[in-house]
């Protein structure tokens, strides 16, 4: 039918009465398929058909899958993977340029009465059957270290135990567990609580009386003191409270605890050092600041200066980064306490132990067996303070 | 112990000073006789006329100088203890000149080793801070430049020296008593030469004068002529070093909140309890978080950087000493501007991180990974999707 055939006649012809619009689903022309002709011209569709058909329909289906996964990748690399291997990339950057600069090269703090690197003897490294057991904070939960020595087996004669330092302050017994850890011959490493009460103690019997008030055990977070009562909180403080709970062969103990235990070289973990917070890469032990050794959370990059605050990059990551670079032999791991913010936190190199005992944690250990094998045990701690 | 050294004490009032000197001046061959002198009183009110000093240069033999009567103040007559007209690094009463730099550190560092030496003595609560902390945190010495030592005391400490030892005159017979401390072995002791010969001759031919400012008493601010506490004062060259003492904040709302009149205000965690170490060869001790205190007074570099440009001094770190530098530029010219720029231009880029090191002397840090890829992936539309693709399949 042209269109001359309806144009030649007059419209009133094409009126009529069927008003019934249902479109009934029993006609065949309800499922006639839209050819869509009024999207691509009739001869590139046969175009498309003829090039598809020999594409066999598996390979179309995989097509789809693989465009789709595609996306899929795509939108995750751009929103998630991407910015976080930027920023690792980034990272190792700074590392590299941070291992470029000279460490600081001012003369290392010395102070009287502080043991700076001790060598622990190698009779206790482990040998056979015998083991090096490493104590995290125990910060006088006595019970707990007792059930933790208890669960790995400590054996007296045969095993060695090593205290990452902040054995004492906050817990409930303080001298007892100085006096287990000295009943055990146990290696310690001097902590910031042990660094304090040591030398509030020698202050005080230079000085006698103080005038002016004395950092308490935490004053990291200081206790806000009671003003009406101010005279207990400065004359004595609970710091001198818990150092007058110490002996004098307690006291000694204490005393003899090094800043840094060179534990010597065990197989796989290669040089070992025993710490409370931290060391700077490539700065011999005899070196380093025995206040950050003892304080450290993060480093600054780009001074290589460690500090308390957590304002920088984490001290153990840019350790772990440079011990990768260096030949086996100078290899050198850490084991740690101190932060227990961050919990234990274990990494190739270092080996934070410090899961927060005192607070209601966990007092973790770490047991080494000979050449390096090392797994964790740890127990519930019923939590003493906030 | 005490007996080891001469300790006169002199009654305050029936004590003369030579005012103004003219024979027991300091002969010193070496001082430039060409230096103003004028002599200020200790207690009565000076006319407020100001005579000039006549002096008559191109004599032979050196300038003469005649001093005429009038003395001048300085500061106003509730200030307690005045310094020269000519430096306010030393003390009127005993001083006619200031000495050369090099001459002066070596009195410099005489004062604070008997200072030092008799506070431990005395048993009096002194530890070292400011200038002299930085000093010690480098070699455990005096930097070359400085100009004064900075000690405080603590209250009970001051007012124990104020009520025993307040114009006591101090001279050492026996050098050798000012001896190093013993570290227990262990600190990693410097080598014996904070003991100068010139040092101890110095300390031998010297008197020393601990003179306490009588308005210790009073802890306001508002007496802000009278902030320092005290002095420890050379009697012969007129140098000394001013105490200050750390009183107890308490009306801060922060606990151990402590301040000086000096207004410097510190947190009692931060100074105690002290550590004991070693200052110029003799015992000295330093505030617990001696690194946190440093870092805020002269900022983190200043404990890493080896050049100091300022006073043109670089660090050597075979001998462990500030060296002046022997020709300006020596250590990389324009070395504080190339760092200044790489800062900008690190602040600029947008990946980058600011690393310019003021240590490497100027030197470029590298930023980008040895390989030359990643490190610089950009979140923005800069790339096409191409190039993150390849990079998907390839460059991870």
């Amino acid at each position: 039918m042209s269109r001359d055939h309806y144009s030649r006649r007059p419209l009133i012809d094409q009126v009529h009465n069927n008003f019934d619009l249902d479109v009934s689903d029993e006609e065949e022309g309800f499922y006639a398929v839209d050819d869509g002709d009024y999207l691509l011209h009739p001869k590139w569709r046969a175009m498309i058909t003829r090039t598809s058909n020999r594409i066999p329909r598996r390979l179309q289906r995989y097509l789809v899958i693989y465009a789709f996964a595609s996306i899929v990748l795509l939108i995750s690399w751009r929103l998630y993977i991407g910015p976080q291997y930027a920023a690792h990339q980034a990272e190792l950057a700074v590392f590299d340029a941070a291992a470029q600069k000279e460490v600081p090269s001012s003369a290392t703090p010395g102070f009287k009465d502080m043991l700076q690197v001790k060598d622990l003897e190698t009779k206790y490294l482990p040998k056979g059957d015998g083991r090096l057991v490493a104590v995290g904070d125990v910060h006088g939960c006595k019970k707990e270290l007792e059930a933790l020595l208890k669960k790995v087996g400590f054996q007296e004669d045969k095993d060695h135990l090593v205290l990452t330092g902040d054995m004492i302050s906050k817990g409930p017994d303080s001298p007892g567990v100085v006096t287990l850890a000295d009943k055990l011959g146990a290696s310690c490493v001097r902590g910031n609580h042990e660094d304090k009460v040591l030398l509030s103690i020698q202050e005080a019997a230079e000085y006698h009386d103080t005038t002016i008030p004395r950092p308490d055990v935490d004053s990291v977070d200081p206790v806000p003191y009671d003003v009406e009562d101010k005279d207990v909180s400065y004359k004595n403080p609970k710091l001198l409270k818990l150092a007058k709970s110490f002996t004098q062969p307690q006291l000694s103990y204490l005393q003899s605890c090094p800043v840094i235990l060179r534990v010597g070289n065990i197989g796989s973990l290669h040089n070992v050092a025993v710490v409370h917070a931290g060391l700077v890469p490539n700065v011999s032990l005899e070196q380093q600041d025995p206040f950050q050794v003892m304080n450290m959370r993060t480093i600054d990059l780009e001074t290589l200066l460690p500090s308390e605050t957590r304002a920088h990059t984490p001290w153990e990551k840019y350790w772990n980064h440079q011990q990768k670079n260096k030949p086996e032999t100078e290899q050198s791991t850490v084991i740690y306490g101190h932060d227990r913010k961050r919990g234990k936190n274990i990494q190739k190199f270092s080996m934070g132990l410090d899961s927060g005992c005192v607070s209601g944690g966990r007092l973790t250990a770490m047991v080494i067996k000979e050449g390096g094998r090392h797994s964790f045990l740890h127990v519930k701690c019923k939590g003493y303070v906030d | 112990m005490y007996i080891r050294y001469v300790l006169v004490a002199l009654v305050v009032g029936a004590w003369a000073l030579p005012s103004p000197p003219t024979v027991d001046r300091p002969d010193d061959k070496r001082m430039g006789g060409d230096a103003p002198t004028v002599f200020n009183p200790d207690g009565t009110r000076a006319p407020s006329s100001h005579q000039k000093i006549e002096t008559t240069p191109g004599s032979p033999g050196g300038s003469k100088k005649s001093i005429g009567n009038a003395i001048k103040w300085k500061g106003p007559a509730e200030k307690y203890f005045h310094e020269s007209t000519f430096n306010g690094h030393y003390d009127g009463r005993f001083a006619d000149r200031t000495l050369p730099a090099e001459s002066r550190n070596e009195h410099l560092r005489a004062l604070v080793r008997t200072y030092l030496a008799t506070m431990h003595a005395l048993g009096a609560e002194t530890w070292i801070m400011h200038g002299s902390l930085l000093g010690w945190w480098w070699n455990r010495r005096i930097m070359p430049w400085d100009s004064d030592i900075d000690v405080q005391v603590s209250e009970r400490a001051l007012a124990f020296l104020a009520a025993h030892h307040n114009m006591s005159v101090h001279a050492f017979q026996d050098v050798s008593w000012l001896g190093g401390v013993d570290m227990g072995g262990q600190g990693v002791s410097m080598e014996k030469n904070n003991h100068d010969e010139d040092v101890d001759a110095i300390v031998g031919k010297r008197k020393y004068l601990l003179e306490i400012n009588p308005n210790w008493k009073n802890a306001s601010y508002a007496d802000k002529y009278n902030v320092i506490d005290g002095r420890w004062i050379d009697m012969k060259t007129g140098l000394y070093i001013d105490i200050t003492s750390v009183r107890w904040n308490q009306s801060s709302p922060v606990p151990g909140t402590l301040y000086c009149k000096d207004r410097h205000h510190y947190l009692s965690r931060q100074i105690f309890p002290l550590r004991t170490s070693e200052f110029e060869g003799v015992p000295a001790k330093i505030p617990y978080a001696y690194q946190e205190l440093l870092a805020e007074e002269y900022g983190t570099k200043s404990l890493v950087q080896t050049v100091y440009r300022k006073e043109g001094h670089v660090f050597d770190k075979e001998k462990m000493e500030w060296v002046a530098m022997t020709r300006p530029g020596q250590y990389g010219e324009g070395h504080y501007k190339k760092t200044e720029k790489a800062k900008k231009k690190a602040a600029g880029t947008k990946n980058q991180s600011p690393n310019s090191n003021a240590r490497d002397e100027g030197k470029e840090v590298r930023l980008k990974p040895k390989d030359g890829r990643g490190g610089q992936y950009l979140m923005g539309n800069a790339e096409s999707v191409m190039t993150v693709v390849w990079r998907l399949f390839v460059g991870v």
